[in-house]
């Protein structure tokens, strides 16, 4: 199977110098994605095989991969100059099980440079443009071009564009859940550990989640069950004797969920508000949509009630400094000796070292955005840096998981003696972004947040809710929940214990129902 | 096997505090304990020598490239002859989406080492990450245990004096790969067969006073190694590869300042380097000047020590913990195991021999048979060892049967040598071999014991000569493919490379004639 380059849409902010591909002759089911694609710019290749032959779980749903997933007969690019001719030998376990269930894959989907940003604008492929629209059928010219969030932004577009079923996507920070809350998408990162990262490009491996996007609940969950199996290729899988641990200690809260009587009954459900989710930059009308849904939940008969996770004041600045310091080692492996782009030094250049050599080819092949966290990722490391914060990331990282062990009533399967609070919460609720999709337009954005300095800094905030389930390792799954003042997508976190990814689908699927 | 017990995920921090591998404590410790001696190379001054070592594990498969590798290539680690980058994974190549995963192996034969060294293997150790950049390193760091070693504290004692050498720690890590520098295209040439294959650092406490002592420890080190199936040791073929530090003081003051001497690859060389690098010391320190802390490479021509950069030179590798591999755990009840199956350690054999009314030079003499009788891949206990163990035993027991001593055993250990090697590459089967050592010492028969089957009828000929003559060409093609295609395309020349490998493969026992002919028509059916 021969990929085939998207013909890409405008590029907002890149000079497009680089090759445009022409117009292509295709069959029935890659021009309707071309069709759909166009103008979204959420593909980065699509597959030209029109089915898979195999009749399993997933037969008849089509799919689409985070050009981060390896992919044997796709490039794998990150969206990456660097990688921008790669091609995996091997499949990624994920794309294999997918495969083995009989999905179709759709073709892969663009994102932020190795998953490092929050509104899909590094891009070696131009920035997503976010398929929602406030009123159906606005011409193209009209079109109110937003973010789609990121970095997992191709994969939650191609579903809100209606190019695939279910995408995959990854997760480091917020990778799956921001993107979906833009685009009014269901975004899933499960517990860490539960779903292979083989084959998965590492942005940071102890952050790192692939996360499973989808128009309802229901179809996340049937992807969702199909990939979450134990892989010994991935040394930091969850075994299958601590997966059933963790299924054993949450099979009591499940039952309360899982009654299919209509109208659902929440009876028993307790649900946490942690209240440090609510940062002055928290867009109001977010807090309005969380207040109907929490009624609603209240309503139907959860238990509600504040909780508190101290910890989560440091969560950005310790996630920022551990996920750097890995993708500054995990990043050091592209020097183009074996592949990736490769730029010769100018004659005349210092190449007694090998740093010196490498470099020339790392500075052409890696984007600002990914330069400037190995940057601060190498730093961290450094010996005299390295108590002073990797270290004190770690231990603030510590703090976050025993916060989180404090609030739920579900004892955490990892850890050898738990102790969870009798009258801890199944689940927490809370926004899952501080605002709608923001402009595309960047001097829009610029005079929203006050100036260029502050841009950089803006888009680390957009992680801010998203983060501490990250750095704990817990599911988390962010529903559409409503509209903002402006009439774009909102959405709602659910956050469960480690291992009740099943619980937090549940209470997921409920929220789906009542909103 | 439970070996591993991963809990992910996250790596308890506390642990995590830089720490010094070189404890100067312990050095005071030891001026006590030794009794001073006068060097007549160097009177009044002091040597102290350290050394850490690179043992290349002796596993079929390399450290973390993992068993379900989906491309063809399986690595065989210490295999020097295979062509370069044929023994490559995708994770050794570093692509992008590999991770790692340990090799069980690796960690029983690092075990075995460690026991066999009196050292306290550590219930849970932990991988880190050492970073630099350089191509024979593709990921752009190596995976090492720096903080949270597999094995902490032990001992060697060496051969010779009552010198008992402490071992700091012993930990698990990957290889490089291997990079040559081709002069005449002025391109380095990387060869990524080594990366990621396991090795063993080995760190001495500098517990050495002379570059003898030095030599002592590496060869005792050597022979625990390939008694107890780790690793090949050889200095020659890279296997074992030693990392020195020196310093000298005068008598009775504190330690002097140390350099570190890489790139030693054999133990006369390092001897000579240790040397040259006391005398270097030396001058400095009697002219008034202060030794610098140095990292030192040698020059084998000029016999001499030289700068390769200096303590401030010495990049920061930014260590931190890997985030993909959990903490090795390993039970009590995995270490005893391990333990108990462990091959008998030379101490251990020479105890069993000199309660056998040997004497020591006779021990020694049987020991020397024994040595190269090496365990297998994966430290598989195969035919080899077991083979010498009953030849010697046997030996043992003709000789006490006889009523006689070993002093007045006849069978030279060269012959002994010569008969296990008969035995085990299949030229005799084990039981003419009995017969042949039993004819050797009835007869007292100076003869060779290839010589004496011969006459006694005794060479196994299981195949007929020439379709042994074939399998010997097949094997040279298999392992010279560069020169075979080369033949292929019409190079005649390169055939007699191909000649000579099929006549070592024969041990000489082929007729280079047939052998040219028979390569040639093998060649020409393949195309």
């Amino acid at each position: 199977m021969r990929p085939r380059p998207i013909t890409r849409c405008q590029r907002l902010f890149r000079s497009s110098s680089t090759t445009s591909s022409s117009a292509l002759r295709t069959p029935p089911i890659g021009s309707d994605v071309e069709a759909l694609n166009a103008g979204v710019n959420a593909l980065t290749s699509v597959s030209s095989e029109r089915s898979t032959g195999g009749y399993g779980q997933l037969h008849g749903l089509s799919i689409a991969i985070k050009d981060n997933i390896c992919t044997s007969s796709l490039p794998t690019t990150c969206s990456s100059a660097i990688l921008q001719q790669y091609q995996s030998p091997f499949d990624a376990t994920v794309v294999r099980l997918l495969r083995d269930a009989g999905a179709h894959i759709v073709g892969k989907t663009n994102c932020d440079e190795f998953g490092m940003g929050s509104l899909n604008l590094n891009s070696v492929h131009g920035p997503v443009i976010n398929p929602f629209q406030t009123a159906p059928n606005v011409p193209a010219a009209q079109m109110e071009h937003r973010s789609a969030g990121g970095s997992s932004g191709g994969s939650a577009a191609s579903v809100a564009a209606g190019i695939c079923d279910a995408a995959l996507g990854t997760d480091t920070g917020g990778s799956v859940r921001l993107p979906a809350s833009y685009c009014g998408v269901v975004g899933l990162k499960p517990s860490y550990g539960i779903i292979s990262r083989w084959g998965v490009i590492s942005f940071a491996d102890s952050l790192d989640c692939v996360g499973i996007l989808g128009k309802s609940v229901g179809i996340v969950k049937r992807v969702f069950d199909t990939v979450a199996t134990y892989d010994p290729r991935d040394p930091t899988a969850a075994t299958p004797d601590l997966r059933e641990r963790a299924c054993q200690f949450n099979s009591p809260f499940l039952s309360v969920t899982t009654s299919t009587h209509q109208p659902r009954s929440l009876e028993g459900l307790r649900i946490g508000v942690p209240i440090e989710y609510f940062p002055s930059e928290l867009d109001p009308s977010i807090v309005d949509v969380l207040r109907t849904v929490l009624r609603r939940l209240g309503e139907a008969g959860a238990a509600l009630t504040s909780v508190t996770v101290p910890a989560t004041q440091y969560t950005l600045s310790a996630y920022y400094v551990i996920a750097s310091a890995e993708a500054s080692s995990n990043l050091a492996r592209f020097d183009s000796v074996r592949y990736g782009l490769r730029t010769a030094p100018p004659p005349g250049a210092n190449t007694s070292k090998s740093s010196d050599v490498f470099a020339h080819s790392r500075c052409a092949g890696l984007g600002k955005e990914v330069q400037k966290r190995i940057l601060l990722g190498t730093y961290a490391l450094t010996a005299d840096a390295f108590d002073n914060y990797f270290l004190q990331a770690q231990r603030i990282r510590g703090h976050v998981r025993r916060d989180f062990d404090r609030v739920f009533r579900h004892p955490c399967a990892l850890l050898e003696r738990p102790f969870p609070p009798e009258d801890g919460v199944d689940v927490l609720l809370h926004p899952s972004a501080i605002r709608t999709a923001p402009p595309l337009d960047r001097r829009a954005q610029e005079s929203h947040s006050g100036g260029k300095a502050a841009l950089g800094l803006s888009e680390y905030l957009q992680d801010i809710m998203t983060v501490p389930a990250s750095l704990a390792g817990l599911p988390a799954l962010s529903i559409p929940a409503g509209t903002g003042a402006d009439r774009w997508p909102v959405g709602v976190s659910v956050v469960g214990q480690w291992g009740c990814d099943n619980l937090v689908m549940h209470v997921g699927k409920a929220i789906e129902e009542l909103c | 096997m439970n070996l591993v017990r991963p809990r992910p995920i996250w790596r308890a921090q506390c642990h995590w505090k830089s720490q010094e591998l070189w404890r100067f404590k312990g050095l005071r410790g030891i001026h006590k304990q030794r009794e001073r001696v006068e060097d007549r190379r160097w009177p009044g001054w002091e040597v102290v020598v350290g050394i850490e070592v690179h043992a290349q594990i002796k596993s079929r498969k390399k450290l973390f490239s993992g068993e379900y590798d989906s491309g063809v290539t399986t690595a065989f680690v210490g295999d020097t002859k295979k062509a370069p980058n044929t023994a490559v994974s995708c994770f050794d190549a570093a692509l992008p989406g590999t991770l790692p995963s340990l090799n069980p192996k690796c960690v029983e034969l690092a075990v075995r080492t460690a026991l066999a060294l009196n050292a306290h293997v550590q219930r849970r150790s932990a991988f880190d990450r050492k970073h630099y950049f350089y191509p024979d390193l593709p990921s752009g760091y190596q995976i090492t245990q720096r903080y949270a070693p597999l094995a902490r504290g032990g001992y060697l004692k060496l051969s010779r004096g009552d010198v008992t050498v402490r071992i700091t720690q012993l930990q698990l890590e990957q290889d490089t790969a291997k990079s040559t520098f081709h002069a005449g295209r002025r391109v380095s040439l990387i060869d990524l067969n080594r990366a990621g294959s396991g090795l063993m650092e080995i760190v001495s406490e500098p517990d050495m006073r002379s570059p003898e002592e030095a030599g002592d420890y590496v060869r005792t080190l050597q022979t625990l190694l390939r008694a107890v199936g780790s690793s090949d040791g050889s200095m020659e073929l890279g296997s074992l590869r030693c990392d020195i530090n020196v310093s000298v003081n005068r008598h009775g003051q504190a330690p002097g300042t140390r350099c570190e001497i890489k790139n030693l690859n054999s133990i006369k060389f390092m001897m000579t380097a240790i040397t040259s690098e006391v005398f270097h010391h030396i001058e400095l320190l009697e002219s008034g000047r202060t030794v610098p802390q140095e990292t030192r490479g040698f020059d084998e021509d000029k016999a001499e020590t030289f700068k390769l950069r200096s303590k401030e030179d010495s990049p920061d590798y930014r260590y931190m913990p890997d985030p993909n591999l959990p903490p090795l755990l390993l039970s009590q009840e995995y270490i005893e195991r391990v333990r108990s199956s462990m091959p008998e350690l030379p101490s251990e054999t020479r105890v069993r021999l000199l309660s056998m009314g040997l004497s020591e030079r006779d021990a020694d003499v049987l020991m020397t048979v024994d040595a190269g009788r090496e365990v297998g891949f994966d430290g598989e206990i195969g035919k080899g060892a077991c083979l010498s163990h009953r030849m010697t035993h046997d030996l043992l027991g003709q000789l006490a049967a006889r009523k006689e001593t070993f002093s007045d055993n006849p069978v030279s250990v060269k012959h002994m040598g010569e008969l296990i090697d008969m035995v085990q590459s299949g030229k005799v089967t084990g039981t003419s071999g009995k017969t042949l050592l039993r004819h050797m010492i009835s007869h007292r028969s100076l003869d060779s014991p290839s010589k004496l089957a011969k006459e006694l009828g005794l060479i196994a000929l299981s195949r007929d000569d020439s379709s042994l003559v074939k399998e010997w060409c097949l094997e040279a093609i298999e392992e010279l493919p560069q020169q075979a295609e080369a033949v292929r395309k019409g190079n005649l020349p390169v055939l007699n490379k191909l000649v000579g490998k099929v006549m070592k493969l024969g041990k000489g026992r082929a007729n280079a004639e047939t052998v040219r002919t028979l390569l040639l028509a093998l060649l020409r059916q393949e195309r």
